[in-house]
């Protein structure tokens, strides 16, 4: 199988478990255990090219105008990886298919899935934007499986995304500086560049980046409060992710760029510090636990570090022992994290304060956690023996003076005695020392959940006895980071100084273990006076408040704080813009004729109206005024020779000054001094704004040829549609994505607008209001007789009008059918037919006595998702020729048919949907209860 | 000589100054302006020498350029969305004042 088959393969995965978790439920796990040793199996061929000392590799073109590639490449250490990421997945899944409670799991199942998509992707990847977007991938997929778990997960799994986020930004970094100097997105490339041999401050501080990006992942210090806090998450994800998957993911980005780094004292000096000392600490404080899955979390911290300290020393054999301790760690951590599961699941806690002595009844589970325990501690003859004397050896290795091994040498042995400790604690508190009475129901757990977790655990013996099994894969990634051979591996290679310490380690060990009632007591206080989490809820806490003041400056509702310092930014642009360009000459002069005598009338018209709108207090006369600037502005359009544009201007305005007078029956009949509206102020930024806007327009346009679009368009644009308006074949042809966008916006306007009236109450009117909204009420009104009937009942009042609709609504309908038709030749097209037939809506509506909505809410929705889906589908058709949006077109008996047509469906039933909820939303509730009419009317005749 | 960019002006003052109101149907007022505006210097950047209707007429002259015209086209008509939407946020709450925040249920400055 190719490595994008397996890619493929394991993106299928998220998808399949859809269908499959609603008909199996928790037994899905048995399939995509079974799916996963197949895909590991699958790989083998690959696994044979690997282990002959090549490597696979797979380029597709993804982004070639960014040179991104998705470029995968499986070598050594990616094989490992693979295979751990598969055959762990696989026994975890099996594992889940019984620990879970039964039920649908489609969470747990899909982001598992989707997370050993990232990781398998992780380790293949070999383009650097690739490694990045995967290693996010397994950050987000981590963050959701923790938030999984209830209300103690969330917190946890913010804190969690905050620390592997901080690794992915520095990782980012990273990847872009690398990309930068080296030139090169592949990661083999880069990692083999001599830019880091040359430069070494750069060299520096891309391994710096890179080492916090895997400390955050691999939960070394100061970023380890992540792993013990995530383990609100269920155990089976803990078993995958936190001890075989993500924090090994971190232990991979060391690794693989440990071939470019492996000699930069930064790295080796970082590595070493941090992994030995989070070793040690994270030691201690899981001797510190009494929960049995925190001090597993605890236990994971420290074996990482003693991984991270080996790959830091950077040596053959440092990195050989950091290879195989990856291997033992992710078999026998995730084997006890099960085991973690199984205890809890039968006993009914992991405190270990509240076990009872457990090896009465599950005497299974005692041997597979021993066994588990046993290989953390480094005893013989099992997988994390050979690996734990591996990196004890290795710390003699490190670079610098003879001193700096010792000291490592010498640390690493003092902290494998704290592992010993805790391993027996683990072992002795759970099984052994309980006090408690055992309940009747504990008993041994079934096999289906012991099989996975005693798989993995007892795979470290066979594996120890025939480890050179793995020295073949162990050897070539190692070849693969440091084009060296690797170390020997074996049982037994003679008496040396870490044979001597493990020896010692073990007489240590089984005395503390003698010891332990008397020791126990006091290690179970607290060890500091505060936690990890504690600082991270205190810092985001600051945080947060700086946010809030910061917000408090600018989070305001009211527009205004918001557009003036816009409008200001924009003046100053224009203004300042606009006279340096002239001021620098060289301006090229006006096209003649670049006016006609109308414009100057227009201006005139223009300019009173808009004075009009912005003076008048009343706000129908403001209304009024807003029409005419409308309709002069309109003219303004037809006489640039826009008739599409003109006709479109002209619907346009008769239904916003509609849509604007149901409005305002609900508000005060004046706009009134409303208290803040400050005038001097935002006159001078108006005046400036409009200056700056009118230079740059007079300074900007009219000083070219036309342009080659325009040419384009004019000579050829008639011929390649078949159409002879212009402008409406680069709306539904030439530019119909921006047309769909467009859209697309206003079946969302519509949802906005039914969203808002549907959950904020639309004003309710008080009391003293009521006089000022019914401006014909008052007095003067009165005084007509004919008036007051007409207000007292609207039906007999609106007879013309219902008459004129038997007319006029057939006729628009007709008229809105043709122009519709004609859009493409002539001024007309989907925009134009639909605002008429707008129009025909607005009639029916206007000539109602009542306020009773025009259509019902379903058949909004309907045009809008109806237009909406109609253009999409379109576009999609548009794949049958070459891409999407492609318009298709043929002649069917000397008329033209194409799928523009059908798009300007689409841009018609949008704009009529929009329409509709504007007139039913905005006008067909009665803002006021109009029936209980004053007294003083009801006294005239 | 050309008058586009006063006219220009003056929309863009006055549509500037409504949207500094605290008003929302003066606030739709400006933005209506300013839409107008915009549009005009739309179809200014086209060129205004040139104003025969682009419907592929033979033989004719000083043809309008037909690309800003789409895009403007496109632009009324999503300032009638955008006109609707505000509408629809100056009928909630007590008055069409954006300074007096209406009661929903989260939390305002």
């Amino acid at each position: 199988m190719t490595l994008v088959w397996l890619l493929a393969c394991l993106a299928a995965a998220p998808v399949l478990v859809v269908p499959l978790s609603s008909a199996l439920g928790r037994r899905t796990g048995w399939v995509l255990a079974a799916y996963f040793v197949a895909l590991a199996a699958a790989m083998i061929p690959n696994a044979r090219t690997v282990l002959d000392g090549g490597a696979v590799e797979q380029t597709y073109s993804w982004v070639p105008a960014l040179d991104l590639v998705y470029a995968l490449r499986l070598d050594g250490l990616g094989l490992i990886f693979v295979m751990i990421a598969l055959l762990i997945g696989a026994a975890v899944f099996a594992y889940s298919a019984e620990y879970l409670a039964p039920d649908r799991h489609l969470g747990f199942f899909l982001w598992m899935t989707v997370f050993a998509l990232g990781m398998v992707g992780l380790v293949m990847a070999d383009d650097l934007i690739l490694v990045f977007l995967c290693w996010e991938i397994t950050s987000l997929a981590s963050f959701l499986l923790i938030a999984r778990a209830g209300s103690g997960g969330e917190a946890a799994a913010g804190r969690t995304l905050l620390i592997t986020f901080i690794g992915g930004l520095s990782l980012l970094v990273a990847v872009v500086v690398m990309i930068a100097a080296t030139g090169t997105t592949r990661l083999s490339e880069a990692l083999a560049s001599p830019v880091w041999h040359d430069h070494g401050a750069l060299t520096t501080t891309v391994a710096v980046l890179v080492a916090i990006a895997g400390f955050t992942k691999a939960a070394q210090f100061p970023f380890h409060p992540w792993l013990p806090d995530a383990m609100a998450a269920s155990t089976p994800v803990s078993a995958y992710l936190h001890a075989a998957a993500v924090v090994k993911a971190g232990i991979y980005l060391m690794l693989r760029f440990s071939e470019a780094f492996s000699s930069v004292p930064a790295w080796n000096a970082l590595l070493i510090v941090v992994g030995l000392f989070t070793s040690a600490m994270a030691a201690l404080f899981a001797l510190n636990q009494t929960d049995l899955k925190r001090l597993m979390a605890y236990s994971t911290v420290s074996q990482l570090g003693l991984i991270t300290a080996a790959i830091g020393v950077g040596t053959p054999k440092a990195l050989t022992a950091a290879m195989i301790h990856t291997i033992a760690h992710a078999l026998f951590k995730s084997g006890l994290f099960m085991m973690v599961g199984v205890i809890d699941h039968q006993a009914g806690t992991r405190d270990l304060r509240r076990l009872p002595a457990l090896r009465h009844v599950m005497p299974w589970s005692f041997a597979t956690v021993a066994a588990g325990t046993a290989a953390m501690a480094g005893i013989p003859p099992l997988l994390g023996f050979i690996s734990k004397e591996a990196i004890l050896g290795s710390m003699l290795e490190a670079p610098g003076p003879a001193w700096t091994g010792q000291a490592a040498f010498a640390f690493a042995g003092a902290g494998a005695v704290l592992t010993f400790a805790y391993c027996a604690k683990i072992l002795f508190h759970a099984f052994v020392d309980g006090e408690r009475e055992i309940e009747a129901g504990a008993c041994e757990a079934s096999p289906a959940l012991l099989a996975p977790a005693m798989l993995t655990i007892w795979a470290g013996l066979p594996l120890a006895l025939a480890v050179g099994v793995l020295a073949g894969p162990v050897d070539q990634a190692v070849r693969a980071m440091s084009g060296k051979e690797s170390y020997e591996l074996a049982l037994w290679h003679g008496v040396k100084p870490e044979l001597i310490v493990t020896g010692l380690v073990i007489l240590v060990g089984a005395w503390l273990v003698t010891q332990r009632a008397r020791l126990r007591p006091r290690l179970e206080g607290d060890l500091l006076p505060f936690s990890g989490v504690g600082l991270i809820d205190r810092g985001l806490h600051r945080v947060e408040r700086i946010g809030a003041a910061g917000t408090h400056v600018v989070g305001h509702d009211h527009p205004s704080r918001h557009v003036v310092p816009p409008m200001t930014v924009l003046t100053l642009l224009l203004g300042v813009g606009t006279i340096a360009i002239f001021a620098g000459g060289d301006v090229p002069g006006t096209v003649p004729d670049l006016w006609r005598p109308i414009d100057a009338g227009l201006l005139v018209l223009i300019t009173l109206a808009v004075l009009g709108v912005v003076v008048s207090d009343s706000r129908l006369a403001a209304t009024v005024f807003l029409g005419g600037v409308g309709i002069a502005v309109t003219v303004q359009l037809f006489a640039l020779g826009a008739p599409d544009v003109g006709l479109t201007q002209l619907m346009v305005e008769v239904l916003t000054v509609i849509f604007i007078m149901l409005v305002l029956r609900g508000l005060p009949k004046r706009f009134g001094h409303l208290k803040h509206s400050r005038r001097r102020g935002p006159m001078v930024l108006a005046v400036a704004l409009g200056l700056a806007a009118g230079g740059a327009t007079w300074l900007l346009t009219g000083r070219r040829d036309p342009s080659a679009p325009a040419e384009y368009f004019i000579t050829e644009g008639a011929e390649e549609t078949g159409g002879d308006n212009l402008v409406n074949v680069i709306l539904v042809e030439f530019r119909a994505l921006d047309t769909l966008g467009e859209l697309t916006v206003l079946g969302f306007a519509a949802i906005a607008i039914i969203a808002i009236l549907a959950t904020v109450p639309k004003r309710s009117v008080s009391e003293e209001e009521q006089h000022d909204l019914r401006p014909l009420d008052g007095t003067d009104a009165l005084d007509d007789p004919q008036a007051a009937a007409a207000l007292r009942d609207a039906a007999p009042n609106l007879e013309p009008m219902r008459l004129l609709l038997r007319l006029m609504v057939p006729g628009l309908v007709v008229l809105s059918a043709m122009i519709f038709w004609r859009g493409h030749n002539a001024p007309g097209g989907g925009f134009i037919a639909a605002l008429i037939a707008a129009v025909a809506v607005s009639l029916i509506y206007l000539a109602r006595p009542d306020d009773r909505a025009v259509g019902t809410p379903r058949l909004h929705l309907a045009l809008i998702a109806g237009g909406v889906g109609t253009a999409l589908a379109t576009g999609l058709l548009g794949y049958a020729a070459s891409a999407f949006l492609e318009p298709l077109s043929t002649y069917v008996v000397g008329i033209y048919v194409g799928t523009s047509l059908l798009f300007d469906v689409g841009v018609y039933l949008a704009v009529l949907g929009l329409v509709m909820v504007a007139f039913d939303r905005l006008g067909a509730e009665p803002v006021e209860e109009r029936t209980d009419d004053e007294p003083a009317l009801r006294s005239q005749p | 000589m050309t008058f586009l960019p006063l006219t220009v002006a003056v929309l863009v003052a006055g549509g500037a100054y409504l949207l500094c109101q605290a008003g929302m149907v003066r606030i739709v007022f400006g933005i209506t302006l300013l839409s107008h505006a915009a549009n005009l210097v739309l179809l200014a950047s086209g060129v205004s020498a040139w104003r025969t209707e682009p419907l592929n007429t033979p033989g004719a002259t000083g043809v309008a350029d037909p690309l800003p015209m789409a895009f403007v086209l496109t632009a009324i008509v999503i300032t009638l969305a955008v006109t609707v939407l505000m509408l629809a946020l100056s009928l909630i709450g007590g008055d069409d004042n954006t300074y007096l925040v209406p009661e929903t249920g989260q939390e305002h400055r």
